[in-house]
């Protein structure tokens, strides 16, 4: 198949094409035409011509994630859908809104507010589309309160490798009409369909807000101290633990009657501080922050209650600076021999195994000697770790490695790796084990048999 | 012998005695759900007390190419626990214990059979409840609730039952047992399989999420002379950007049903009540109870109450909760509809039923979430008269035809079943039932889970889109209906 | 089986987790939906089998259902009749005709229960021999309380105080052979709060056993002669301190509908449970303090087949010092239920373990419940559980307790 033919194809299909630049790559592939459709049947007719000639597709929106999750086995066409960017339907009265899936949450934003209403999510990606929040399902602050995007999404329009269109809910809040295909789709990396439109269940914008701020000094304490063995030989022993005032503050505040919508941290190294910050929303926000306040400052003293959020709410964390100490695994400054990409880990724990969430970057950013950073939600127990970019791709999956010992060790806890550079990515497991893996290879064989959306860029190779 | 009675010795051979029934006196008495309309004798009824029981139960009827179908209370309104006469009924009602409350991480984990109060109930001492609260909550099994996506009166504010599963362990349509967690990266199963209506396979284990109870709950019930006054109150109640726990309308006619049933003494001469429930913490709930009340009374209320105990509020929820049983008191017989439509289009539906009931002869109670848009309009009629049963099922249909062509749904809450598999070309094309029916087939391609429900005439796994000659094979085998 | 009462359930299921049988098997032919579909189906021709009599009889009849019924389904009656039907139409097992025809010699019988109390105490050593010949003697062997001193009350007990009413007390047949001392406390409640209470020595059966098993010429007997009865007394209600004898009763007037005369006459007889009595009428007496924590156990025959759930209650929170506390499933019956735990042994005990580890969760002192044959269950299975004797009262006793100063139960 000569390349000019493919793209008479898809010019003939109605739909704007060009020829992929440097720009364009899918982490590491460079596909060779993008296709730039702007409905829902011009993204079908770009998967016929990929289906009439045996072409992999991947599809777009802001690009922001785009070298997020493996290299695609193969990718011919970038399915951009920038151009998918309509003025959203907003129905103010039903509390509803649909958006094509190239529009920015940023855009989508405004419109709502126009309105008094918001997507209540807070993607923590700036630059973010609906169809690319859908496809990886990042989630922000307010998952506590309101959830994450399959949550909040009421239906959805997809269309299939075969270039069949569907959809599935629909424009009210309550349907329990046939199978939720936008909950399957929410979170599937493109290798199920292309996401063309959404409708999303809103909330009013709150009357107020108010954040209360504080930090903990040492977020996790070390005890050292002595043991000896049956043979008379001494060791010395460390002992690290949850520093006090978080194991009793956390709950306490998650669990308070004054309803946080959200319980932040940020903890920009390992080694350093830590702040806490927690979000407040309703018409008495002012008041219950007080309250919320008195009940942390109990256990942190520099507790205050701010009109503005802390400057890293509500986004990922920043890696650190690579000027850390040579750690265990060896020689060598832990810099200079990775490929510069973005090193985003994410991890989710249960409430009771808070300690770990601290305890468990700490010591496994100190065993593979990298400099970690970590925020997130001390509500919902979902945690972003960034490392700095050029960390060594050994230390890289040693630190992944030494994170999963401790998190995952009875079940509750998950580590998955966002991003990582290959380098580093082939000596590690991104997704971890997942016992449903057989029956979402199932599911992939049903909706792209010929594997041709974003072919290998999901777990387990799907 | 047929395929069924070698099947029946076989489970007879792998369960405990008194767990497989045979009799059929006894099969009858689960001829049908709480849709009564539809029936249908199971062939054989097993009450399996483990996972391991129900996946060897699964993969016996595989082996024999029996189908199945889950049943849990056998409370649901759409006929999804509609048996099959050649096919096995696994009901869950022996597997409800209470495995693990984990206050610290916020669940509890259960067997499908625990009801769906019984788990409110094991927590409240300690301050924590099981949000979504379908009206029959206390029957209701959560296995069930899992089938069906069960809502209930609060989802308006804190959603569905997929909103409030961590995740569930399932026996496949193959027999095996597989955990679908909403933790695990990968496709989201578990939010595919709840509401599914047993038609992926049947959850054996469901790890559900605590919420904390509000630190105030305030209820208020507003009579209008009218459902157009009450409308414009909830409207109004939306605009002002206060998110009710729950908004519940009833007209006359449901209120009139619900007097006669548990004497809820709502207010005389009512044409409309609204119960408001209002929760959170206890300044919020000030200054929008404050907001609620003088809506009200803007769009005309005429007596507005508080609760001012939980037994004041119990007894307004009462009247509500009890409104659809409660019918059989003023009607022989009546169908439960359950359509959604957007909340500004439910001025125009309302007045679209009322066309109806003219049109047709019938009457229609109403009872609505009216928060979330969800009718549930009850058509009533005496059995007795020749004809009515007909007109009344045919105003039922026409109710759910306004739904779709005012951009809504067939069901909010009940799910399709089998009643409404014939209304959902109304909502969808061939191709996204197509689609929906790939799910179908990554789980279950011998379709042997709960088959003739939710979907009209399914495709085979392996069949190629396209003009159908012939009958269907499935229709061939009886194991499908052509609508 | 009236076809229209059966017609009256929409088949919502609100009944099944109330029921005891449910509870323990969880199978639809043990549960209201499911019998009520079962009559369905006898009504419509087919022939009433052995397994549907066996889940007709494995009703308790508590009324739990009609309580949780929001159709309003009469499934009180439909038992009641469906019972009726299985005396007639069914042929019982021969162990179990015999056991039978044992119980309804002897209960309905005051003079008769009186010979036997030393030999059922006798039994109670004996009980493992009696298990083995049959479960059913077993259980009576178990359940047997020990004889009480006999109490013999006077015809007439005068108001302590100004007269507010003249009412009949029934005695009953357990309740008067083995709980004397409640009835006795009865009266005396009665008399201080300013009743003369009218005890015709000559009362014999009000028939609740024999209507609660079907034996419906039996019970319209005993039910005609306990009206003749309180009508001679010359009350102005009969107040009845047994759950059982109370509901049925209350009944009267159903089960007299083909007598016209005498349904009229069973209207006429205003039947009234203690507790609802003394709160219609309105306390005078004072209360003393009595320091005691209490378990108060709904008689299903007082909490669902009357509704008479929040008099007791307000009675005794009314009580100074008193502590009450509500015990777990507290509508699911204790599995006495007049004669089942006779004829359905192993179910009753399921049920009353069920009950004993709820009733001993609520840590209480006592356990005050308005029916003997709760109290005989429930402390039978809490001496079964190996937690000794539980500290039991009716509710009579405790307010008897209080009104004289007595300081403790």
């Amino acid at each position: 198949m000569a390349a000019r033919d493919v793209g008479d194809a898809l010019e003939a299909a109605g739909v704007a094409v060009r020829a992929a630049g440097d720009g364009d790559e899918v982490a590491g592939v460079r596909p060779r035409w993008v296709a730039l459709p702007e409905s829902a049947e011009e993204i079908a007719a770009v998967m016929r011509v990929c289906a009439a000639h045996d072409l992999a597709a991947v599809a777009t929106g802001g690009g922001t994630k785009l070298h997020w999750g493996a290299p695609p086995d193969r990718c011919d066409v970038l399915v951009d859908l920038c151009c998918m960017n309509r003025p959203p339907e907003h129905a103010a009265g039903d509390l509803v809104v649909r958006a094509q899936a190239g529009v920015t949450v940023e855009a989508l934003a405004r419109a709502l507010a126009e309105g008094g209403q918001e997507l209540a999510l807070d993607v923590p990606v700036p630059g973010t589309t609906v169809g690319g929040l859908l496809a990886t399902g990042i989630a922000g602050p307010r998952r506590f309160r309101h959830g994450t995007a399959r949550d909040l999404l009421i239906g959805v329009t997809v269309v299939l490798a075969d270039g069949t269109i569907a959809k599935s809910g629909g424009k009210v809040v309550k349907n329990v009409a046939g199978y939720d295909l936008g909950k399957l789709f929410t979170g599937s990396y493109g290798t199920l369909g292309i996401i063309a439109d959404a409708t999303f269940r809103l909330h009013p914008l709150p009357a107020a807000r108010a954040w209360v701020t504080a930090t903990v000094e040492r977020p996790v304490t070390e005890t050292y101290g002595t043991w000896t063995n049956e043979d008379g030989l001494t060791f010395e022993t460390l002992t690290t633990d949850l520093a006090g005032s978080l194991a009793t503050m956390v709950p306490a505040v998650t669990e308070s009657p004054l309803e946080p919508s959200a319980v932040e941290m940020d903890w920009p190294d390992a080694e350093g501080p830590c702040t806490v910050a927690v979000l407040v929303e309703g018409a008495a926000a002012a008041e219950r922050a007080k309250a919320l306040c008195a009940l942390i400052g109990g256990a942190l003293s520099d507790a205050q209650v701010t009109e503005e959020p802390p400057p890293w709410w509500g986004r990922l964390p920043e890696p650190p600076a690579p000027d850390g100490p040579p750690g265990p695994l060896g020689a060598g400054t832990g810099a200079g021999d990775g490929d510069g990409g973005e090193i985003l880990l994410e991890v989710r724990n249960v409430p009771s195994r808070l300690a770990g969430s601290f305890v468990g970057p700490l010591t496994a950013a100190r065993e593979a000697g990298v400099h970690a950073a970590v925020r997130g939600s001390l509500a919902s127990h979902v945690f972003h770790v960034a490392l700095p970019p050029d960390t060594e791709p050994r230390r890289v999956a040693a630190f992944t490695g030494g994170l999963r010992a401790h998190m995952e060790t009875d079940g509750d806890g998950r580590v998955v790796v966002l991003a990582a550079p290959q380098e580093a990515a082939r000596r590690l497991d991104r997704w971890g084990h997942v016992g449903a893996l057989p029956l979402m290879r199932r599911v992939k064989e049903r909706f792209d048999p010929d594997r041709r959306l974003s072919p290998g860029r999901f777990l387990g190779g799907i | 012998m047929s395929e069924l009675e070698r099947l029946t010795e076989r489970l007879t051979a792998a369960l405990p005695p008194d767990a497989v029934l045979t009799d059929p006196v006894r099969l009858r008495t689960y001829e049908c759900d709480g849709l009564t309309h539809h029936r249908a004798t199971p062939g054989v009824v097993v009450l399996p007390e483990t996972a391991e029981q129900v996946a060897a139960v699964v993969r016996l009827c595989g082996e024999h190419g029996v189908p199945f179908v889950a049943r849990g209370s056998g409370t649901g309104l759409s006929g999804g626990a509609l048996p099959r006469t050649d096919g096995v009924l696994i009901v869950t009602s022996r597997m409800r214990r209470i495995l693990e409350i984990d206050i610290p991480n916020r669940r509890a984990v259960v067997e499908p059979g625990v009801t769906n109060l019984a788990i409110t109930e094991a927590v409240r001492d300690r301050g924590y409840y099981y949000a979504p609260d379908p009206s029959s909550q206390q029957v209701c099994s959560i296995g069930g609730n899992v089938a069906e996506n069960s809502g209930g009166a609060h989802c308006l504010k804190y959603g569905f039952t997929v909103n409030h599963v961590l995740s569930a362990e399932i026996v496949t349509p193959d027999g095996e047992i597989v955990e679908l967690s909403a933790q695990d990266p990968g496709y989201d199963l578990l939010g595919a399989f709840i509401g599914s209506e047993g038609t992926l396979g049947i959850a054996t284990k469901i790890t559900v999420r605590l919420s904390r109870a509000p630190e105030v709950v305030t209820t208020l019930l507003a009579a209008f002379t009218g459902i157009e006054a009450g409308g414009r109150a909830v409207s109004a109640i939306i605009a002002a950007g206060v998110v009710p726990a729950a908004i519940e309308m009833m007209d006359a006619l449901a209120i009139e049903a619900a007097e006669a049933a548990v004497h809820c003494r709502y207010p005389a001469g009512a044409g409309a009540v609204l119960v408001v429930e209002l929760d959170g913490p206890h300044a919020e709930v000030e200054h929008q109870f404050a907001a609620v009340e003088r809506i009200c009374r803007d769009n005309g209320a005429f007596e507005i109450r508080v609760a001012a105990s939980a037994e004041e509020r119990a007894a307004i929820w009462k009247g509500r909760k009890s409104a659809f049983a409660a019918v059989g008191r003023i009607s022989p017989a009546y169908i439960v509809q359950d359509g959604v439509v957007p909340r500004t289009a439910l001025p125009r539906v309302l007045a679209g039923i009322d066309l109806l009931q003219e049109e047709y002869g019938i009457r229609v109670a109403n009872v609505f979430h009216a928060g979330d848009g969800n009718l549930h309009p009850l058509v009533l009629f005496d059995d007795s008269v020749p004809g009515e049963a007909e007109r009344a099922e045919a105003v039922s249909g026409r109710i759910l035809d306004l739904c779709v062509e005012h951009g809504g749904s067939i069901t909010g809450e009940h799910g399709v079943g089998v009643d409404k598999a014939r209304y959902m070309p109304r909502m969808f094309t061939e191709d996204d039932l197509d689609t929906m029916q790939l799910v179908r087939c990554a789980f279950d391609p011998r379709g042997l889970a709960n088959p003739g429900k939710v979907f009209p005439t399914p495709r085979l796994c392996g069949e190629v889109p396209g003009v159908r000659r012939g009958a269907h094979p499935l229709v061939e085998a009886g194991l499908a209906e052509q609508f | 089986m009236d076809p229209e009462l059966i017609k009256d359930c929409v088949h919502c299921g609100f009944c099944l987790p109330t029921c005891p049988t449910y509870v323990l098997w969880g199978e639809e032919m043990d549960s209201p939906r499911g019998r009520i579909h079962l009559m369905g189906q006898h009504v419509e021709g087919t022939p009433l089998t052995d397994a549907m009599a066996g889940h007709f009889d494995a009703c308790l009849g508590c009324m739990a259902c009609v309580t949780a019924c929001p159709s309003g389904v009469r499934y009180d009656r439909l038992i009641e009749q469906t019972r009726a039907v299985v005396e007639r139409e069914h042929v019982r097992r021969p162990d179990e005709r015999a056991i039978r025809a044992l119980v309804f010699a002897l209960f309905p019988y005051r003079r008769r229960l009186r010979a036997m109390r030393l030999p059922m105490r006798l039994s109670r050593r004996l009980q493992p021999f009696l298990e083995q010949v049959h479960p059913s003697l077993g259980a009576m062997a178990e359940l047997a309380p020990d004889a009480p001193r006999p109490v013999r009350l006077p015809p007439l007990v005068r108001a302590r105080r100004r007269r507010r009413a003249r009412v009949g007390l029934l005695t009953g047949c357990v309740q008067g052979e083995f709980f004397p001392q409640v009835n006795a406390a009865t009266a005396r409640v009665l008399a201080l709060e300013g009743c003369d209470v009218v005890i015709p020595p000559r009362q014999g059966c009000c028939g609740a056993l024999s209507l609660h098993s079907g034996r419906e010429a039996e019970a319209r007997r005993f039910a005609r002669r306990t009206i003749a009865v309180f009508e001679r007394a010359g009350v102005d209600a009969v107040v009845v301190n047994a759950a059982g004898c109370g509901s049925s009763m209350k009944d009267y007037a159903e089960v007299l509908a083909d007598e016209p005369g005498w349904a009229a006459r069973a209207r006429a007889l205003r039947t009234r449970d203690l507790a609802e009595f003394l709160i219609e009428l309105g306390p005078v007496a004072g209360r003393h303090p009595l320091p005691v924590t209490i378990a108060y156990h709904d008689a299903c025959h007082l909490a669902h087949a009357q509704g008479v759930r929040a008099q007791p209650r307000e009675l005794l929170r009314a009580i100074p010092g008193l502590e009450l506390r509500e015990i777990g499933e507290s509508a699911v019956c204790c599995g006495s239920a007049g004669t089942y735990n006779l004829f359905q042994p192993e179910a009753a005990r399921q049920l009353g373990d069920r009950k004993a580890e709820r009733v001993l969760a609520a840590g209480a002192d006592l356990l005050v419940s308005a029916n003997p044959g709760c109290t005989m269950q429930i402390a039978a299975s809490v001496r079964r559980a190996g937690k000794g004797e539980i500290r039991v009262a009716h509710t009579a006793e405790v307010l008897d307790a209080s009104l004289r100063g007595l300081g403790s139960v």
